[in-house]
């Protein structure tokens, strides 16, 4: 009788201090923070699970906003936390006319922004891991808002010196002219010139800043046809703006 | 005889002594990194007020050519500014010499900027918008002078018109250019409307 008695006890002490010493469950939520959110649309997704981070406050100024899975993960359970991709078929034509479905690939990003994993420290943290691992989970996304090029075709140009400038802000663009084999200017066209990266929802002014030697340029294209716009949504759908021309023709002499 | 042997030995002693513990030079190369600002040359650096160091333009690191010793305090100071140059920040720049803090060191210039000023003439009607790459302002009939965002010192603008005021026609004179040194001598934008 005494005997037993000692085992049950035994046996009690035992739950006890078992339970003291972390026998309970311990879970883990995933807690986000994301900084420069702008606009609606991004979704985060792990473990089977998705959160929404919508833009709060007025127009689109960039905010950081916090949310919290709605599940919280047991210890040892493994997280990855990334922009939830949407994976579309689409029919792609190749040259000779023949079709084929390809997978295309895109994330749900805030509309006109895209996100990625934090670069500067201190919050350049894993956006995978184990829970437990760390005291507490905590992932962070940067999202920045997108940009599309400014493209032209550059014609007749046979000095050198030309110079383009989009305001202020990016650095000058310097145009040569395309040579031959004895290095001296054809005048060819200059096609498929990339010449600034513009942010949606910001305007552009491309202007001529310095003259090539012995030659006037003109510029054309852009949303207002004499070389200024605004990345609006029809430029971001096109993936930018591509109508630019700048026609250079020689100075009387 | 014996005492200046004793003397003279003291003295060799003391001498290395001195030697070995910072009174020549190392064998730590100071170094920084430089994040932006250098455009132009007139940079020059110094460490504890002397072995003078020029930067050249568009530099992104520096490295001093005096070498210095464990334990030995460097003091990293700007001599001279490039004209272009309002001021830089440095950081890290003044420690005991080791080979973790030798290679902390930080640097960012800030250019200057100059206020930019377009003047509008024959302005009546509404609607004109002017646009210097993404500054975008909003004209109202009558405004003599048009103020832009500053313009970085030796850096481009380019002042286009976005939209035409209604009924009237605006073209620019001397849209395009570098800014100057001065506040005022870039002001020589104008935007005529008829």
């Amino acid at each position: 009788m005494k005997f037993s008695f000692a085992r049950g006890a035994l046996a009690l002490m035992a739950t006890l201090s078992l339970a003291s010493c972390g026998g309970g469950k311990a879970t883990f939520p995933i807690n986000v923070t994301v900084y420069g959110v702008s606009y609606d649309g991004l979704v985060l997704t792990t473990n089977g699970q998705d959160l929404a981070v919508n833009h709060t406050g007025t127009g689109a100024d960039p905010v950081t906003v916090t949310a919290v899975f709605p599940k919280q993960l047991d210890y040892g359970e493994t997280y990855d936390v990334v922009p939830k991709p949407v994976v579309t078929p689409t029919t792609v034509t190749a040259a000779d006319g023949t079709t084929s479905t390809v997978n295309v690939t895109t994330y749900k990003y805030p509309l006109h922004q895209t996100c990625q994993q934090s670069g500067s420290y201190p919050t350049n943290l894993p956006t995978y891991g184990t829970a437990g691992q760390l005291s507490s989970i905590q992932i962070y996304y940067v999202c920045s808002i997108n940009a599309y090029p400014l493209v032209a075709k550059v014609t007749g140009l046979r000095g050198t010196g030309l110079t383009l400038a989009n305001g202020s802000g990016p650095a000058p663009v310097a145009v040569s002219p395309t040579l031959d084999a004895n290095s001296a200017p054809t005048g060819a066209d200059i096609t498929n010139l990339s010449l600034f990266s513009v942010t949606y929802n910001t305007t552009y002014g491309v202007t001529i800043l310095t003259q090539p030697t012995g030659q006037t340029c003109t510029i054309s294209g852009g949303a207002n046809g004499t070389g200024a716009g605004t990345m609006d949504d029809a430029a971001e759908k096109a993936g930018g703006v591509s109508n630019f021309v700048i026609a250079c023709v020689n100075n009387p002499t | 005889m014996k005492s200046s042997i004793l003397r003279a030995g003291v003295a060799l002693a003391c001498a290395l002594g001195l030697a070995a513990c910072g009174g020549g030079d190392g064998d730590l190369l100071l170094q920084g990194t430089i994040y932006s600002g250098v455009t132009k040359t007139g940079l020059v650096l110094t460490n504890n007020g002397g072995d003078d160091l020029a930067i050249p333009a568009g530099a992104t690191s520096f490295q001093f050519s005096r070498a210095v010793s464990t334990d030995d305090e460097f003091n990293i100071e700007v001599k001279s500014y490039p004209s272009n140059v309002k001021t830089c920040t440095i950081n890290n720049g003044k420690a005991r010499a080791n080979y973790y803090t030798i290679a902390q060191v930080t640097m960012s210039c800030e250019i200057k900027t100059h206020p930019f000023k377009i003047q509008i003439q024959g302005l009546t009607t509404n609607g004109l918008v002017v646009v210097n790459g993404t500054d975008r302002r909003d004209v109202l009939p009558n405004t003599p002078v048009l103020e832009m965002s500053p313009v970085y010192e030796d850096g481009p603008y380019g002042v286009t018109i976005l939209t035409q005021p209604t009924g009237q026609t605006c073209s620019v004179a001397n849209g395009t250019g570098t800014m100057g040194s001065t506040d005022t001598d870039n002001n020589k934008v104008v935007v005529t409307c008829a």
